[in-house]
């Protein structure tokens, strides 16, 4: 074993609370105290393994620092995949970071040194809502959760897929909860609190699994953390401060029936960290010893109060090795390499120690195959991918197939080397703009930058954009593709040279071996002078911090007022007389008032409405309501927003029937949901008002007014239509009151009274003579050049206006409304004029004008979509967000946490099935919806399911079905496309796909052949 | 967290005459897109002795600020003399930057200033009435100090009593003014660059 205490980690002499490597093993994070803030610091750790790269000044130690923690940061830890990073703190606050790939180096304005940050990690989440500091987070085998728990007695468990929601809150802790870990599985999170117990929940239902409190009976709440810890084999879970006849001990408590009957004994003082091994260790066969196969063990780090490190093998009665006083302050956290022969071990003191094993000292490490294995024979298939190793027998048959594998490897290659470039191109990256060097943007900054002057006189100044912060830059690499470098940082900790990292001197060298287990191996206090000794030498390397007071400002005279001036830089102005911030600022918040009584006035209306259930609806009614007063507002805040990010696409606006006319509903008619008894249906029908407005989409602005009965000609009464589409106006008139309106970017439709309908074109034109509806209306809809009306007898039209044809002719709600209570919460009406309900039950139906009949495109209950599993066939993160009609109607409620909490509970062949049958469910939903985007989006995901699976019949189906007949004949049935994509297109995309799966090459080869075929003709 | 940073500050034509307009390049960082312009100011310290002599020389809006990293050059006419007591005139002083988000100061730069003959001889006999017009300005522009404040970005809290339409106005403007008696408005925390 070798020590090493890099000096140049630190955060200048504040506390390091925290430490955790990044899984590639090539960077590791601190948290603890900045200055007057939290801090978290992103370090290179080849300057730690290797003594060349830390005496080489072009090698970067600080990587990145994040001083965003108002207060001090208690712990930071990467995610599995190591895309981001948690870090939680005093401020109640957890924040993910991610890294910004294509921004160059930056300092923090205004620090002290001239370190530049290397990397670039922005925050990406801030998860509130722990009222008390935040002791310990951490993320759940597969980065499918993250756990934080903290002071204020609980442990909350956020969907790590979709930051900000919380999945769980666990209360039952009485006491501060200081640490927290995830069973290996997944199917248990333990947390230890000051309380003297330590809580294991469930990941199933996230209920209270046990409460061990009897090791911790005589425990004294006096530990900063209790970092616990379980290993990874998932058979042991040790605790952090236990006591065993008064003596402190770190509990190791059994999953078998959460027994307790062991624990790790030996410190002076209370254990405030536990750190299992991320690997599984097998002993090292000798040569000439028995080829008796040994049972594979763990190994674990033990850090304490008393300022010593214990490690500990379970095949072991005694510690493998005991390091006193390497620390002046208690130990914070502990950090293994993910090859399980290195540790970070953090102090109060502010600084870190290295720890580096031999495989000889250790073990063998199990590999993954074995370790998931082992898991597997304890708890069942954890992970159905077919791993690349168990590939790597398959014989390769095809030379196309070759080719797309060596392709893909490359690609791989290329990502990775293309991440580690950039840190040394980010500079001339960041450096152009538009072709432009940012010299020459700067030189000519003044006279090109937009300054506009506002209502009030003063002056605004455009800011010129020089980077777009880049909002999802994942690779397109497959989920199952990743791969986990591990071996290169085993590979650097093998190769560096021994010369820099101290070997300790411990009493007997031989007790490191597995054959003497009854020597005491204690290693001595030399630690530390060496330890010393190391420091003094890279003082001289490390910058010497300027000591330089301005020396421009020498003049002694001055020398008072100076301090003066000192409060003048912290303190922030009083009013400064005529300053113009005050008058802006007052009228801001007389505006802000206004509007705030605007929305209290809203506010019973709001109540009202509570049958529906979507933000997006309040929305609306707030904003078509107060259209009229704050238009201005409203086109600038457009204008502003066009510029920041693209906005989505507006044309699909669902709508909810309580909701959609402005006019107040008759109300009276009990109908603010839509009751509906059995026999006939009787929708609520808006009653004529004086006048309204009705915002019809905000990009580009378009709104409707409607003013009933304004003026009279010759004793007859006329109703104003005015619409207003980005400042270019229209208006018509009417014989009748204007019950409701409907608009699209296309068309215009008004219903009146005496069930009259009438329709314009975007400018104003009549497009058709009144249509007389067979009974009132309820509900008018637009989307393109679709009109969608729904009459008081629950029957649904859909006409397509352009082409004056009907798309779907008086349909009855009967047969999806009728024999219950339920009432529609929704519809919507998609941009292929297809009507969908959604009902108050959570079922949502399509009307299919093809096959004239109702479908059930989606279901909240629906046990399938809470089952189903297919997280491993997901591409990366972000694009599994896909909007369209599917996705507006399902709601975008991840189930993933569900998922993902059934990942462990059912046997392999049911989530399977059921997972087969919710994407094939959402494929033909997306395809009667007629949505190509999400068709596609689900194929895909379905193909990717059945290459991961290997489910070959269904494939070969798909893939027939998206070749079509390779020679034309007559009698074929094929078409070339579906819901407007062309299926040889999409063949082509599933091909890589497939390619993935050796066991698929056959059928990779005919598909790729057919198709070279027919591009060849 | 604050969703505006500030990278950089270049001090443009430094040192310059005394009457030369100050000129700062600012670069900055929008975490999201800001619903409201940031308020940028140029402060003037005329004397140690008492903010009175505060100059406010120019504050400008800036916006609209998406997402990303943005630059501008924020130029103010230089301090009126006369309003500089004349003992304070030759010396360190201090200019400020702040900037502020719905009436908020999140962030303050100081940075000192230098006000000399370059004039040797001037220098050894300084008129008793200063000449501005011979004066040269320093900015010590290596050496910012860099405070930021905590606020809140979504709005700042309510201002306390209820305002009446007619004093509304005054009300809040006191209490905008004087942060200090907000509570939860204190430094986020402070950096010397020295």
């Amino acid at each position: 074993m070798k020590l090493l205490k890099p000096t140049w980690v630190n955060h200048n002499g504040k506390p390091i609370f925290s430490v955790d490597i990044h899984p590639d093993g090539t960077k590791f994070a601190t948290g603890g105290q900045g200055q007057d803030s939290g801090k978290v610091v992103i370090w290179n750790m080849s300057p730690v393994l290797q003594e060349d790269d830390e005496k080489d000044e072009n090698i970067p130690k600080m990587l990145c620092q994040m001083d965003n923690h108002l207060a001090c940061v208690n712990c930071v830890r990467w995610s599995n995949s190591g895309m981001y990073l948690a870090s939680g703190g005093d401020d109640k606050l957890i924040m993910v970071w991610k890294r910004a790939t294509y921004i160059g180096p930056s300092t923090v304005f205004g620090s002290s040194g001239k370190l530049a940050n290397v990397e670039q990690w922005r925050c990406v989440s801030i998860l509130r809502s722990h009222s008390g500091d935040v002791m310990d987070v951490a993320w759940s085998p597969h980065d499918a959760w993250l756990a934080s728990c903290s002071v204020d007695n609980t442990v909350v468990i956020w969907n790590a897929v979709k930051f900000p929601e919380i999945l769980a809150t666990l209360r039952g802790h009485s006491g501060l909860v200081k640490g927290l870990t995830w069973d290996p599985v997944g199917k248990y999170i333990a947390s230890q609190a000051d309380d003297r117990s330590l809580k294991v929940w469930r990941t199933l239902d996230w209920q209270l699994e046990t409460s061990i409190t009897k090791p911790f009976d005589e425990c004294g709440g006096t530990t900063h953390v209790l970092r616990l810890s379980w290993s990874p084999d998932g058979h042991y879970l040790v605790s952090a401060h236990a006591m065993n006849n008064s003596g402190p001990t770190a509990q190791i408590i059994e999953r078998e029936g959460w027994k307790t009957n062991m624990d790790f004994v030996g410190h002076r003082k209370a254990v405030t960290v536990v750190k299992f091994n991320p690997k599984i260790f097998k002993k090292k066969q000798k040569n000439g010893s028995s080829a008796k196969p040994s049972c594979p063990y763990c190994c674990c780090a033990v850090g304490s109060k008393d300022r010593s490190l214990s490690v500990w093998l379970t095949c072991l009665k005694r510690p493998l090795v005991v390091i006193h006083e390497l620390f002046d302050k208690s130990i914070m956290d502990i950090s293994w390499t993910l090859n399980g022969l290195g540790i970070l071990v953090c102090s109060m003191d502010g600084s870190v120690a290295f720890l580096d094993f031999s495989q000889d000292e250790l073990g063998d490490p199990l590999s993954d195959e074995e370790k998931s294995r082992i898991h597997q024979s304890t708890y069942g298939k954890s992970l159905a991918i077919m791993t690349e190793a168990q590939l790597s027998t398959a014989v390769i048959e095809n030379p196309e197939m070759l080719k797309y594998q060596r392709r893909q490897q490359q690609q791989q290659m290329d990502q990775k080397s293309v991440s580690s470039r950039e840190t040394g191109s980010a500079t001339s990256m960041a450096g152009v703009v538009n072709g432009e060097s940012l010299e020459d943007i700067r030189k000519n900054l003044l006279k090109k930058q937009v300054e506009t002057r506002t209502a009030d006189g003063r002056r605004r100044i455009t800011p010129l954009c020089i980077a777009q912060l880049d909002t999802g830059d994942f690779s397109t690499a497959f989920f199952n593709s990743i791969p986990l470098s591990g071996s290169l940082a085993g590979t650097m900790l093998s190769s560096h040279s021994s010369s820099q990292l101290l070997p300790v001197d411990s009493n007997t060298p031989n007790s490191f071996g597995p054959s003497k287990p009854s020597t005491e191996p204690v290693a001595t206090a030399s630690t530390r002078p060496v330890g010393d000794s190391v420091s003094k030498d890279s003082v001289n390397a490390t910058s010497t911090p300027a000591a330089s007071s301005p020396a421009v400002l020498t003049t002694p005279s001055k020398i008072e007022p100076m301090k003066a001036f000192d409060s003048r830089f912290t303190e922030r102005s009083k009013a400064t007389p005529g300053a113009p911030a005050l008058t802006s600022a007052t009228a801001a918040s007389v505006e802000r008032l206004k509007e705030q009584n605007l929305v209290k006035e809203l506010r019973p209306r709001d109540l009202l409405d509570s049958s529906s259930d979507s933000d997006e609806k309040i929305h609306v009614t707030k904003s078509s309501s107060l259209s009229k007063r704050k238009l201005e507002l409203e086109v600038e805040t457009v204008e502003k927003k066009k510029k920041g990010r693209p906005r989505k696409d507006s044309r699909l606006m669902s709508v909810s029937l309580s909701v959609q006319s402005p006019a107040a509903l008759t109300t009276e008619k009990d109908a603010v949901c839509l009751s509906v008894p059995a026999p006939t249906l009787k929708l609520p029908i808006p009653g004529p008002q004086r006048a309204f407005t009705l915002q019809v989409s905000s990009d580009p602005s378009m709104y409707i007014e409607v003013e009933n009965e304004v003026m009279t000609v010759g004793g007859v009464k006329l109703s104003r239509l005015k619409c207003n589409r980005e400042g270019k106006e229209w208006e018509t008139v009417l014989t009748s009151r204007i019950l409701t309106a409907a608009g699209s970017c296309d068309v215009i439709c008004v219903a009146c009274e005496k069930r009259m309908l009438s329709v314009f074109s975007a400018c104003g034109r009549r497009l058709l003579p009144p249509i007389l509806l067979p009974s009132p209306i309820s509900t008018l809809h637009c989307t393109g050049s679709y009109v969608m009306a729904l009459t008081a007898a629950a029957t649904l039209s859909v006409w397509d206006v352009h082409r004056q044809m009907v798309v779907v002719k008086e349909e009855s709600l009967h047969s999806i409304l009728a024999g219950s209570d339920m009432t529609v919460s929704q519809i919507l009406l998609t941009q292929h004029g297809i009507p969908v309900m959604n009902l108050s039950d959570g079922k949502a139906y399509c009307f299919s004008p093809s096959l004239s009949t109702w479908n059930l495109v989606s279901d909240k209950q629906d046990s399938l979509a809470q089952c189903a599993d297919f997280r491993s066939s997901l591409p990366p993160q972000d694009a599994m967000l896909c909007s369209g009609p599917l996705a507006i109607v399902q709601g975008r409620a991840s189930t993933s946490g569900r998922q993902a909490a059934r990942l462990f509970s059912v046997p392999h062949v049911v989530q399977q099935e059921t997972t087969l049958a919710f994407l094939e469910n959402q494929v033909a939903a997306a395809l009667t919806l007629q949505s190509s985007h999400e068709y596609r989006h689900w194929l895909l995901l379905y193909a990717r399911y059945l290459v991961n699976e290997g489910f070959e019949y269904r494939l070969r189906e798909i893939c027939n079905d998206l070749l079509g007949p390779v020679h034309y004949s007559t009698g074929s049935q094929w078409e070339s496309t579906v819901v407007g994509l062309r299926k040889r297109e999409l063949l082509k995309e599933l091909l890589p796909v497939i390619g993935q799966n050796l066991r698929f090459q056959r059928l990779f080869t005919e598909c790729q052949e057919q198709l070279d075929i027919l591009r060849d003709k | 967290m604050a969703k505006v940073s500030v990278l950089n500050v270049a001090v443009l034509e430094n040192p310059s005459p005394f009457h030369s307009p100050f000129r700062f390049e600012i670069s900055f960082e929008c975490s999201e897109a800001l619903a409201d312009d940031l308020q940028w100011k140029i402060i003037y310290v005329g004397s140690a002795e008492s903010e009175e002599f505060d100059q406010v020389l120019d504050s400008v809006l800036v916006g609209p600020v998406p997402a990303g990293r943005h630059m501008f050059v924020f130029q103010a006419d230089a301090p009126n003399p006369a309003l500089i007591p004349e003992s304070d005139a030759v010396g360190v002083t201090v200019v400020l930057l702040t900037c502020t988000y719905l009436g908020q100061e999140f962030l303050r730069v100081g940075y000192y200033v230098n006000n000399e003959y370059p004039d040797p001889e001037l220098r050894e006999n300084p008129p008793p009435k200063p000449d501005f017009s011979q004066l040269q300005r320093n900015i010590l522009a290596s050496s910012p100090r860099v405070t930021r404040f905590h606020i809140s970005w979504d709005g700042p809290p309510e201002p306390q009593g209820s305002p009446e339409p007619a004093l509304g106005c005054a009300a809040a403007a006191k209490g905008l003014g004087l942060p200090g008696y907000v509570p939860g408005l204190l430094a986020e925390n402070s950096m010397d660059c020295l």
